[in-house]
């Protein structure tokens, strides 16, 4: 599949501070590509490059084939769609008014406004004042603008951020849908793992700037290995006996935990411990959470 | 390209206090004229002329920048409120446009604001009891004042962009005003931005100042409005958000 965006060695520098460190993206065409990582790690940076609103110190960035640069600015403008941090609107203006301001700017027919106001399922709420607006429809409303004129690329910097459980499901629903009606390909960035294994398809993990996993989402489920719990009616002993086969096993929670889990070695463990005469009444199978990987990968806690 | 970055700014404007403001502010300054015109009447008998000596003296000293400095302020308060710079400048049109789109802007409204102003001059003419109506000579100096607008808008634009605050910038164009009366009294106007619009408008006199060099007037405009121009679209493109 053919990266739509790349980086190479991007890096940010504010004084002595790498925000940015060497970032090598590749995001496919047609992926959502979720951008993970915690609170400061460079993810609004990292964007906020792909859009030419920072400067790089360092690397280049490609867009559709062209390398993001004052020449090429207006160009990959047109293609992008974006909603940084929180939602921009005039306040002062109707949301229909705020939409016509970006036709007008994008240079696209005011008809897109009915068209994608239906998308984000904000018709009713058109000649409302923004300012009266709830969050989570102004969130809409920037989602909205950035939807005009069909991108071929959305960049969403935390597009759930001050939403309400229902605003999310549908955002994220929303998200999911535009890559297969429209053939956009999508950046959202999220603290949260949870949202991104809902919406991605592949996966950026930053932290303190730095790339510490891409590739697909169902790669990164594969990191998650299993673990075989067994629980005995003589604990202490079963581990002696599988000590001395030689069979490696770990106290994990208080709980007797195999360290290899492949089907012929959970055999092996416990035809050696019924044998030798102990009590196997339950044998179970714990995958690793993506919690779990993701605290293995960046060794700190992120909110879930 | 520049047509539709001015026809969303003009949106921007819709609903907006600008207006308002353009209206209200010159009554202030005709009333001062006015009344000071009243009450030295028997020193001040050149008739239409005289009224334009006083109501020039405190509009264009005092009101007329800090005016431009509102419309200004107001229209990149716009863009510093509510994250609106990432929208401003991920739009596809080039930097140049974006501020050359506030600028048409500001000389438009500027340019109603001064229309307005003669409309009042008049109205004021009539009520200190003129006959006929004003020489077409002070119609002259109204307009050549709205250029000065060209060079102070670029500069209060600046000024606005750079500073979030929106008085900041209204503040210093009241200080750049009355540096203005003091460069213009001693004979330097033409290099001070904001003395320009004394000169343009030849505020507080009765015959024309700028006799046979309107022309240095005018390049006096276009050297300030091309620098600093040039320095707002040089930190637009340079400078991170």
């Amino acid at each position: 599949m053919t990266s739509v965006i790349t980086t190479n060695s991007l890096t940010k520098k504010y004084k002595e501070k790498t925000v940015v460190d060497h970032l090598d993206l590749k995001v496919p065409a047609g992926s959502i590509y979720g951008f993970l990582g915690p609170n400061g790690a460079g993810k609004s940076t990292t964007l906020k490059l792909l859009l030419g609103l920072i400067k790089p110190t360092e690397g280049q960035i490609s867009i559709l084939g062209k390398e993001v640069n004052l020449k090429n600015r207006l160009e990959i403008l047109t293609q992008t769609g974006s909603l940084i941090e929180s939602p921009a609107y005039y306040g002062h203006l109707s949301g229909k008014e705020n939409l016509q301001i970006i036709c007008t700017l994008k240079d696209v027919p005011e008809q897109e406004i009915d068209r994608v106001l239906k998308i984000v399922r904000m018709k009713e709420q058109k000649h409302k004042k923004v300012s009266h607006y709830s969050l989570g429809m102004k969130q809409r409303l920037g989602l909205a603008a950035a939807l005009l004129g069909n991108p071929k690329i959305l960049l969403l910097d935390e597009p759930t951020n001050g939403l309400d459980p229902a605003g999310i499901q549908e955002m994220r629903e929303l998200i999911c849908s535009l890559p297969r009606k429209y053939g956009m390909t999508i950046i959202v960035s999220s603290h949260l793992l949870s949202e991104i294994d809902q919406m991605a398809t592949h996966v950026g993990i930053i932290d303190k700037g730095q790339l510490i996993f891409q590739d697909r989402l169902s790669s990164l489920h594969e990191h998650s290995r299993s673990r075989i719990f067994l629980r005995t009616d003589q604990d202490v002993a079963a581990m002696n006996i599988l000590k001395q086969s030689e069979i490696p096993a770990e106290w994990r929670e208080g709980t007797l935990c195999l360290q290899i889990y492949e089907d012929d070695f959970v055999i092996k463990a416990v035809s050696t411990l019924v044998n030798s005469g102990i009590g196997v009444y339950r044998i179970t199978e714990q995958q690793m959470s993506l919690e779990d990987i993701f605290l293995h990968l960046t060794g700190k806690q992120v909110s879930l | 390209m520049l047509f539709r970055c001015i026809k969303a700014e003009r949106k921007k404007l819709m609903h907006s206090a600008i207006l308002p403001a353009s209206i209200i502010i010159p009554v202030i300054p005709t009333i001062m004229g006015t009344f000071n015109y009243l009450q030295n009447t028997e020193i001040l008998t050149d008739g239409w002329y005289s009224l334009w000596t006083q109501l020039t003296l405190f509009y264009a000293s005092l009101f007329y920048a800090p005016l431009i400095a509102l419309y200004c302020s107001y229209l990149w308060r716009l863009e510093h409120l509510n994250h609106n710079w990432y929208v401003f400048l991920t739009s596809p049109v080039s930097i140049p446009c974006l501020y050359l789109g506030k600028m048409a802007v500001i000389f438009v409204v500027t340019l109603i604001t001064q229309l307005w102003v003669g409309i009042l001059y008049i109205v004021a003419g009539k009520f200190v009891g003129f006959s006929g109506l004003c020489s077409p000579q002070i119609v002259f100096w109204l307009l050549r004042g709205t250029l000065a607008a060209i060079a102070i808008g670029a500069l209060q634009l600046l000024l606005s962009m750079m500073i979030r605050s929106f008085s900041i910038p209204i503040g210093l164009a009241l200080v750049g005003s009355v540096f203005g009366m003091l460069f213009s009294n001693h004979g330097f106007g033409l290099f001070w931005p904001y003395s320009l619009m004394l000169a343009g408008m030849n505020s507080n006199k009765s015959t024309d100042s700028l006799a046979g060099s309107s022309w240095i007037f005018l390049l006096a405009v276009v050297v300030f409005f091309f620098l600093f121009y040039l320095i707002a679209i040089r930190i637009l493109k340079t400078k991170d958000r």
